[in-house]
Order: structure tokens, then sequence, then C-alpha cells
């Protein structure tokens, strides 16, 4: 019971949080804490229950409705597992990184509605009830990015809420010829039956998850709403909702429709390249500080998609190293381009220079994860590109070797950004203003810099679990 | 038993309301909680009359229509009483409508339903409300003319009026048909005989457009689809076409003028068309064994929604004179309680998980794929997606814009509980699909 618990307790406790604590708003974030923390370590507890022979841990079936086939089937693997473990750890974190948030009570009972449906996504093998939870997450944040977020909050968010939603529906269109077709809605089911129209369904699928990726040419709400989101809430946009996609991706068609998946991975390949390359370039291009970091996120993904279009162990392997890393390392990136623009209030890079003599730390972690984002040894950049690459090379042949030209594009966004806003001589914007951070903000940082380093030395934990959730590909 | 204690009690409601309200909504209220039993117990027309039947599907949309009434009886205050009465009448002509079994009542009590629907748009303050109530009238004349002309054709060509044992197969049946659908099209105001709908339902009082846009219209959907089942299954083809033709044009005109508007109660209207369209595809989907599922499922969803949205915005008219989408700046300062009923029930009108907005379009979309017509479905939801637009518009100056007003409103108690009733219905529909699917899907 403490599955199905965990997805809907959510919308009863961010209401009872927010009329508790709106006459004491500094103890939402307590609260909101105790429940992230209690999730992570459900999700661990997990972790340690998964069957060894890489299949699915069931946690119990509700609400059935014989008659169409419906039910909520709640059962995990480690690709799950993996998820809920980065969803509950990033949850955690925010907390410490909006410590200091206007209307406490409001936005810590946002945050608190919005890990009950995440939840959801990664631990149903229901479609219909993964596109209920996967709609749901959309609600909190329309509110978080419209109320919280920087000056054009309200476009970015209704037009981040529109065309994910728009998006979905090619995708609920594609559920719904998998269930006319098969008579299941369960993927476990599905996976043994045969599909009539395999081809169009996948498509369908595939446009619903390249929109939340994001993949080019559907990325153009990323960069809204990543800018004006209040950064925390830019760290589960990355580090969360694009990973949705990244998983539907993984789940419903690498694992449900390896045959087809095949037959379109060229389409895959091409898409994620362009990707790559093209957001790499706009990040080259951008003065804007959080929308070059943006960029720079949207590029990762692109490498993402290069990894899963492999279809095979290593590719998938190394795309959920990838994920993770991406997480870990655009996190920071986004909380520290927030922050710098909430001290100076210009978004625009050469606006800034030589924050790194007034803001040493942030400035420290901004420059490390920034080598991380494009590739330093030690770091998760490196062991994410490095796989990535060998094991699209392996596939593909030498001339997908171009993709290094990726880390090279990289190499020249940070750098130069890292040139024109930390070092340099400093502007007098800078000069003047305060550069004060709380404690519990750094401590976040603090996390991810270990984490960032921790995993890029011993990349081992992620590997096994990669090991246990592709090993129907036959491990290493 | 149910259908004469809702008359009885509407002849005696207007001795009351006069006077003291209260009691007036309270004999209401116990009105339809017996009905409701006695219904329950099987104590319907059905056991009385000949030409009525009953079962799991009817039971279940007499309940909801009837739990709908009591929280619009409940929430009415001051000149709106007259409306108590009418929507008693109004019940139990609801409940032999969905009841009947029998094309010729079919006819009759459609004409009944479009009688008091008239007297309902008649409680008449401005010249505003008379030019709406006029258009109600008007419009609703003419469909009934066509039904009649259309229903005179099929006449001729059946000698049982039966549901089960009409003849489908006449010389003119499909002829008929098209011709009473044309008339039938008025009432559900599908596109292009909406014109009248997106001004009465706007322009008449709040409350009666409550009842009009979405009680009626859902008991409509409902009896229509029975009444109809056997000519939808008669004559695949022209189903179809038809149905889906009127339902792609339904919803794309709606959505498009609903994004034009500032009037909130147009918007409303124009979203209620819409909604008509995305309610058609079950229809077109007949050949499907969820149709049936697919239309209560809508037609139980969108009673609550849609009575929902238009009893608060008659409470905003009443309290805070709101009328324009410029009115609504902040609210959530102002009207706390009533921006959290209204930003539920549009997320449920947009279609957002679970809320019965979602279910009931994924039920009635699914039929539309069973029956292979997943083309109709992917326009249908993109349609629905552009829905958001205008719904999330409201939402954002709910919520993410400022007001200078300092005062506040509170809910009256009536108020309070018809809303909480109506919420419940959408969130209890949103999560639990089966009561709806198991009544009506034979497996």
């Amino acid at each position: 019971m403490v599955a199905v618990d965990i997805i809907f307790a959510p919308i009863f406790l961010s209401a009872l949080v927010y009329f508790l604590t709106r006459g004491a708003q500094h103890l939402a974030k307590y609260i909101a804490l105790g429940w992230f923390i209690v999730l992570f370590f459900i999700a661990f507890n997990w972790y340690h229950q998964l069957p060894a022979d890489g299949g699915f841990l069931p946690l119990g079936n509700f609400l059935s409705v014989p008659a169409f086939g419906f039910e909520l089937t709640l059962q995990i693997d480690a690709l799950s597992v993996a998820m809920l473990l980065l969803t509950a750890a990033l949850l955690i974190l925010v907390v410490f990184t909006s410590w200091e948030e206007k209307n406490q009570a409001a936005y810590f009972s946002l945050l608190i509605l919005f890990s009950g449906p995440i939840f959801g996504v990664f631990m149903t093998t229901n479609v219909l009830w993964f596109f209920i939870f996967w709609e749901l997450t959309l609600v909190p944040m329309l509110f978080l990015i419209g109320i919280w977020g920087a000056e054009e909050r309200i476009y970015a968010a209704i037009k981040f809420f529109i065309y994910t939603h728009v998006f979905a529906m090619f995708m609920f269109v594609g559920f719904f010829l998998l269930f006319k077709q098969t008579g299941y809605w369960d993927i476990t089911l599905i996976k043994e039956a045969a599909i009539a129209t395999p081809a169009l369904i996948w498509w369908l699928m595939f446009i619903g998850f390249a929109a939340k990726l994001p993949l080019f040419p559907f990325h153009t709400w990323l960069p809204d709403a990543h800018v004006q989101a209040p950064s925390s809430i830019s760290v589960l946009l990355a580090g969360v909702l694009l990973k949705m996609g990244a998983y539907g991706l993984i789940r419903f068609t690498v694992e449900l429709m390896p045959a087809t998946t095949i037959q379109f991975s060229m389409w895959m390949l091409v898409l994620g390249l362009l990707t790559t390359l093209f957001a790499g370039m706009l990040a080259i291009y951008e003065r804007h500080i959080k929308k070059m970091v943006a960029y720079s996120s949207i590029s990762h993904m692109g490498l993402v998609v290069v990894a899963i279009a492999t279809m095979t162990y290593d590719g998938l392997s190394a795309a959920l190293y990838e994920m993770i890393g991406h997480a870990l390392v655009i996190s920071p990136l986004f909380l520290i381009a927030g922050w710098f623009h909430h001290k100076t209030h210009t978004w625009y890079m050469d606006e800034m220079g030589g924050i790194m003599k007034k803001a040493p730390y942030a400035s420290a972690i901004f420059i490390l994860a920034g080598m991380a984002a494009l590739g330093l040894p030690g770091t998760m950049g490196f062991v994410g590109e490095l796989t990535i690459i060998v094991s699209a090379v392996k596939s593909f042949g030498w001339w997908i070797a171009i993709i290094a030209l990726a880390g090279l594009i990289s190499a020249g966004y940070i750098i130069w950004s890292v040139r024109r806003a930390i070092h340099g001589p400093m502007s007098p914007i800078v000069e003047k203003s305060d550069f004060t951070m709380s404690f519990p903000e750094k401590f976040a940082l603090a996390i991810y810099a270990f984490l960032i380093v921790y995993f890029g030395i011993n990349p081992q934990p992620i590997f096994d679990i990669a090991n246990q959730a592709f090993s129907f590909f036959g491990g290493m | 038993m149910s259908f004469i204690i809702l008359i009885a009690a509407g002849l005696l409601v207007p001795l009351f309301y006069r006077n003291n309200i209260f009691i007036a909504k309270m004999i209401a209220v116990v009105a339809f909680l017996l009905a409701a039993y006695f219904i329950y117990t099987g104590n319907s027309l059905h056991s009385i009359f000949p030409y009525f039947t009953t079962d799991a599907a009817t039971k279940l949309m007499e309940f909801v229509l009837l739990a709908t009434l009591a929280a619009v009886s409940l929430a009415l205050t001051g000149f709106e009483r007259p409306l108590i009465s009418q929507m008693l009448f109004l019940s139990g002509a609801s409940i032999a409508f969905l009841e009947t079994n029998n094309f010729f009542m079919y006819i009759v009590l459609f004409e009944v339903i479009a009688i008091i629907s008239y007297i309902l748009v008649a409680n008449i303050r401005n010249f505003f409300n008379a030019e709406g109530a006029i258009k109600a009238f008007i419009a609703g004349a003419v469909a009934s003319g066509i039904i009649l002309l259309g229903f005179a054709l099929f006449s001729f060509t059946t000698d049982s009026f039966n549901y089960a044992e009409m003849n489908v197969s006449g010389k003119f049946t499909l002829i008929a048909v098209a011709i009473m659908l044309a008339g039938i099209f008025y009432k559900l105001t599908v596109v292009p005989m909406h014109g009248w709908a997106a001004d009465a339902y706007a322009q008449v009082n709040h409350a009666a457009a409550a009842i009009l846009s979405g009680v009626i219209k859902s008991v409509v959907l409902v009896a229509t689809f029975k009444a109809f089942y056997k000519f939808l299954i008669a004559y695949p083809v022209a189903t179809v076409l038809i149905f889906s033709f009127f339902a792609i044009v339904t919803m794309t005109l709606a959505n498009f003028m609903a994004l034009w508007q500032k009037r909130i109660s147009k918007i409303l209207a124009f979203s209620s068309i819409a909604h008509s369209g995305y309610a058609l595809i079950p229809f077109a989907a007949a050949a499907s064994a969820y149709s049936y599922a697919g239309v209560l499922y809508y037609a139980v969803a969108y009673i609550f929604m849609q009575t929902s949205v238009f009893l608060i915005l008659n409470d905003l008219r009443r309290e805070l004179g709101v009328k324009y989408l410029q009115d609504i700046k902040g609210l959530y300062k102002v009207a706390p309680l009533h921006s959290l009923f209204f930003t539920v029930q549009l997320f449920s009108l947009a279609g957002i998980p679970l809320l019965a907005g979602f279910l009931s379009k994924a039920v009635a979309f699914y039929a539309g794929v069973d029956a292979g017509l997943w083309v109709i479905v992917l326009i249908a939801l993109l349609n629905s997606a552009l829905a958001v637009g205008y719904y999330v518009w409201i939402i954002k100056h709910i919520y993410f814009d400022d007001t200078n007003s300092n005062e506040t409103i509170t809910m009256t108690p009536g108020s309070l509980i018809g809303q909480l009733i109506l919420l419940a219905g959408t969130v209890y529909f949103g999560i639990v699909a089966g009561n709806i699917i198991n009544a009506t899907v034979v497996y």
C-alpha cells in the first residue's frame, strides 16, 4: 500500500501544509524536506528489494475497471528506481536552494503536490495512468513558473503548459492505438502481444517524448520556461521533467517496440545530432546567462537521444548515465546563473565580469559544473560523453565521431561565458552588488559538486543500476 | 413515484418562495432526495406507465442529474427563486426523457423540455437578458418545427415507435433521420446551428445558463443517443460521415471563437459549444462497444463542470459585478474559495487528469479509436489542447495578475454546499471510472 499512498498522499498533504502553515510560513519547508527525505528512503528501500534478474518489482494493482482493462498497476525496475532516486534527491536539494523563497506555504505545498505525479510517472506500467501522471505534473509547474518566475513568467508558463500539452496528445493517441490493437493498457502485457501498425504508433509516441526531451525542432518552449522559472524550478524542469521524456523514450519505444525502434533509429540519431549541434551553436551565440545554460541543457539531451538510438546495451547504459549526469551538472549551473541574476539584476554575461573576486565559492562551483558540462575527465560529463561516443561509434561507424564536435562547442560556450562573467575586469554592476549566499544554498551546491566529482571518478554504482535495468539486452 | 414527487414539489414550491426561499430550497432538496430514493428502489416511471424502461446506466444519469439540480437549487438566491420550481419540473421531464423507450414519447418530451427551457430563460431583468431569451426561444421554435418534419416523415415508414422494434430500413428513413438530427443539433448547439447558443448562454441569467448549457444539454445528449442508436447502427457510413464532420467543425470553430472573447460568459458559452463537438465523437463511433460509455461519461462529466463554472460566475457577477476577463484580475485575493472551485472546474473542462473532464474525454475518444477513427480523435485532442489556451488564460487572470482591491467576499453556505457537491462529482468521476463503464459495456 505504501506505493499508492506516496502517489496520492501529496494531494492531501499539500492542502494540509498550505492551510497549516499559512500563519507560520517558515514551517512549510521543513515539512516538505521531511516528506522528500521519506520519499528518498522509500525509493532507496525499493532499490534493495529489486529482483536480481532485472525484472519488475510488483507494488500492487489499484482502482480496477475490468471492462476497460484499466487499472493502476504499480511496478518498478532498476530504470524506474534510478529515476525515483534522482527525483527524490533533486527535490531535497531544491528545498535547500529555495530556502528563502517568498510566499513559502504556497510554494512548498505546490512542490509537495508535484512529488506525487512525478513518482507516479516512474512507477506505473499502465500507459493510461502514465499519461495521467505525465499531464498532472504540468499543473503545479504552471503555478510555480507563473507565480514565482522572472519578468516574462506568465508568457513562459502558459507557453510551457500548452506546448507540452499539445504534444502529449500525439502520445495519447498512440497509447489508444496500442490498447485497441493489443487489448492491454499494461506495457508488460503489450510487449507480448502483436501490434498491427507499429510504425504509426511509434511516431505518435516519439513526437510526444521528443517535445518533452526536447528534440529539435520541438525545443522552443524550453528556453522560455527554464529562463523565466525560478532557479530551483529550472532544476526540476531540467533534472526531472526532461528525464520523463528520456525515460518514456526508453520504456515505450526501446523496451516496448525494439524492432520498430531499430527501423527508425537513424531518424533518432539524426534528430539527436541536430539537437546537440544546433543547441550548442545557439548557446555560443547567447549573451543571456540562463539561456546559455538552457541551450546547453538541450544540447546534452540530444546526446542522450544519440545514445538511445544506438539500441545497444552500451548505448542505453551510457544514456542512463548521461541522464543522471545531466541532472547533476545542469542543476548547479542553473542555480548559480539564477543567483547571479538575483544579485546583479542583469541577465547578460558581458555586463557581469569579475564575479570571481566577489563570490569565489559560487564561481568555483560554476566553473566546476561548467567543466563537467564540457566533459573534463574526473567529472560526470567526461564519463557520459565518452561512453556515448564509444557506443555510437561502435554502432554507426567512424563518421559518428563528428559528435565529438559537440564537446568542442560546449568547451566554446562554457569557457567563453566563464571568461565573460566570472573572470575579467570587474564591471560596475558587480562592484556595487552584494553577493552573500545563505548556508542552505551553499550546502546544496557543495552536494552537487561532490556528486559530480564522486560519480565522475567512481561511475560504477550508476552502471550497476544500468546493468540491472538493461539486462534484457544481455549485459556487458 | 419519483416523477410524481418532483412534479408535486414543483407545484408546491411557488406557494413558499415568495416569503421564504429557504423553505422552498429545502422542499426542492427533499424532493430530489426522495426521487433519487425511489429511482434507487426501482419505483420510477416504468413501474407505473408504459413506454418507459430503466437500466443501470439510466439510473446513474438520473442520480447525477438530481445531484446537480440539488446543488443548483442550494446555490440560488433572491430573484432567481422561480428557477426552483422550474428545475423541479425539468427534473421530472428529464427523468421521463431518459427512461422512455418510445420514439413518440422522445419527441413529445423533447418539446416539454424545450418549453421548460424557454420559461427558464424568461427570467428577464434587462434588455441584455431579453435578447438572449428571445434568441433561445426563436431558435428552439425553429428546431421544433424541423424535428417534427423529420418525425412525420419517419412515422410513414414504421409501424412501431418502440426503440427496439422501430423499422429503420424504410425508404425515407435516412432523410428523415437527417432532418430530425438537424433539429436536435440546435439543442446540442452543433455548428452551424450554434449561433443562438453563443448569445443565449452568455446573456441570460447565469444560473439559468448553468441549467441550459449544463443540465439540459447532457440530458439531451444521453437520451438522443439511446433514441438514435438503432439508426446509427443501421447506417454506418452516413453516421461516421455526418457526426465526424460536425464534430470537427463544431469543436474547431468554437475553440477559435472562444480564444477571441473578452467576456467570461461568452468564453464559457463557446467552450460549451466546443464540448458538444467532442461529445459527437462517440456518436460517430456508434459501432464501438464503448460508444454508449463514451456518451454517458461525457454527459456525466460535463454536467458537473459546466454547471459549476456558470454558478460561480453567477456568484461573482452578483457580488463583484464580474463581466469581463479584466474584472477577475487577482481574484484569488478577493474571493479565494470561488477562485479555487473555478480553477479546478476549468482544469477539468480543459481535460487535466484526475478530474472527470479527462476520463470522459479518454473514454469518449477511445470509443472513436476503437471504431477506427483515430485521425478524428487526434484532431479532437489537438483541439482540446488548443482549448487549454483560453481556460489557462482565465486562470492566468485569477492567479498571476494583481489587483488593487482590498475587499474580500466569502461564499454563502448554500453556494458552498452546492459547489462541494459538484466538485465531489468532478473528482469522483475523475478517479473512479468503474461505475459508468460497468453500467454500459457488456463484456
